[in-house]
């Protein structure tokens, strides 16, 4: 079971790759509309190698956001509504980008006390009860 | 005795040690920023403030601005959208792709105090990522900035519990500094944010094709042109999402602009073509795809569709 899940990742991508590569491939070219996205994207060079990257880091990103416990009807939409450049930047690297949350602090005593010295320099905002000290 | 000494060296050693872990070397931007520069005290009293629950700045600080912007909705619509629980918090890519969401525009102000100020000046609030803590104990944070008083050093935020929220302005830079300075404003399409810059504000506008929010796509290129008349992305966009809406003349014309404008453009004439052929006019169409495939370039085979796909078109009505 554990190995099974293990593997699951590469699979999945196995086979997005085998649907894109069919999908990209199988209809040549198409008489439409060229996106704008074609004349302000900063990266438009080798197009169909990057569409079939887009497709993949679309479903890795899937992937964080489900393992980020958002619920699974709301992943969808909301990698939907991430342009490209958006997605290839969270792709892989979402566990390093920080989250605005305001978490609450565990802290250490030692760190406590460096937190409070430099709230009380004006070198940081954490303690509402530091009277922060004006420039001018 | 030893025990005073010691406790001395350790305070001491401990407001270095702060000194130099919080990283505060560095000269702020607020140095170099003369207080001409904003003489007046500014402060947006009308921008509502929604007292975030726990760890829900993001969708608070979105929620702020998006009203702002006209669009009536609370945090806690949001927080399904862009608040990842397993993290406590929100992604910054999501608050722009949010925005879009609900058909505004997020532009992403560059990481200058100027701008940021100027925004703010300009009659909008512009929210901030802060990290409150250290750089190697981070405390992140969404804020939105609605006022400032240069000569009195103030900074006001909606911020967490607080609907004023007021900062010594070096402080302030600090924390947002820790954020590598980000900061957005979310604008109705129908208005520029105030130092917006062409190419950055149509990378802004152009994932709402995506979400075929064409209405405000063609609104917000609309705007774009206003301020850059001869920029042939907002021409193209104009053009691309007219003709989505089934605005097929509207579309020659913008189309029409874009290839008067940019005699080299391939996809201009290209997708001029392919509008002029759904209008039925097949030799202005046949024409328009020849100069694109003159042009070429790396849609080259699309160009040839399109002709391809006119030719049968109208050998089918003739």
């Amino acid at each position: 079971m554990d190995k099974l899940r293990r593997l699951s990742k590469p699979i999945a991508y196995v086979v997005a790759l085998g649907v894109l590569t069919l999908s990209v491939h199988l209809p040549p070219a198409q008489a439409a509309i060229v996106g704008t996205e074609a004349v302000v994207s900063a990266q438009q060079a080798a197009q169909d190698r990057s569409r079939v990257q887009d497709m993949l880091n679309r479903v890795e990103v899937k992937q964080q956001f489900l393992r980020a416990g958002v619920e699974p009807s709301h992943v969808t939409a909301r990698v939907d509504a991430l342009s490209d450049d958006e997605v290839h930047q969270l792709a892989g690297k979402m566990d390093q980008l920080p989250v605005g949350g305001s978490d609450a602090l565990g802290i250490l005593l030692f760190v406590f006390i460096v937190l409070l010295i430099t709230d009380i320099l004006g070198l940081t905002d954490i303690f509402p009860f530091v009277k922060k000290p004006s420039r001018r | 005795m030893l025990n005073t000494w010691a406790a001395r060296a350790f305070s001491g050693g401990l407001f270095v040690l702060a000194l130099w872990l919080s990283g505060c070397a560095a000269p702020l931007q607020l140095e170099h920023l003369a207080p001409s520069a904003f003489p007046e005290p500014v402060e947006i009293k009308d921008v509502v403030f929604f007292p975030q629950e726990e760890y829900q700045c993001g969708p608070a600080a979105l929620a702020t601005v998006l009203n702002w912007a006209g669009k009536k909705i609370t945090p806690d619509a949001l927080a399904p959208e862009v608040y990842l629980p397993e993290r406590r918090g929100s992604l910054q890519l999501e608050l722009l792709a949010d925005a879009r969401r609900h058909g505004a525009i997020p532009y992403v102000v560059r990481p200058l105090l100027t701008d940021l100020l100027a925004e703010v000046a300009a009659g909008d609030p512009v929210v901030v990522l802060q990290n409150l803590g250290l750089s190697w104990y981070p405390k992140w944070h969404y804020a939105v900035v609605v006022g400032f008083d240069l000569a009195r050093d103030k900074i006001v935020l909606r911020s967490g519990l607080e609907a004023r929220h007021i900062v010594p302005l070096a402080l302030f830079e600090r924390t947002w500094r820790r954020a590598d300075y980000w900061a957005m404003v979310v604008m109705p399409p129908e208005k520029l944010p105030r130092t917006a810059e062409e190419t950055p504000y149509l990378q802004a506008v152009v994932p709402l094709e995506r979400l075929q929010r064409w209405n405000e796509a063609s609104v917000a290129y609309e705007t774009a042109l206003a301020r850059w008349p001869l920029s042939l992305p907002a021409q193209l966009g104009l053009g691309n999402s007219r003709y989505a809406l089934r605005d097929l003349a509207g579309a020659e014309q913008a189309y029409r602009a874009a290839v008067g404008a940019h005699p080299d453009s391939a996809i201009a004439f290209n997708n001029l073509a392919q509008t002029l052929a759904d209008r039925g006019r097949w030799q202005d169409a046949e024409a328009a795809v020849q100069q694109a495939l003159t042009l070429g370039g790396p849609h080259v085979e699309t160009y040839r569709a399109t002709l391809a796909e006119i030719r049968a078109r109208r050998a089918a009505t003739e």
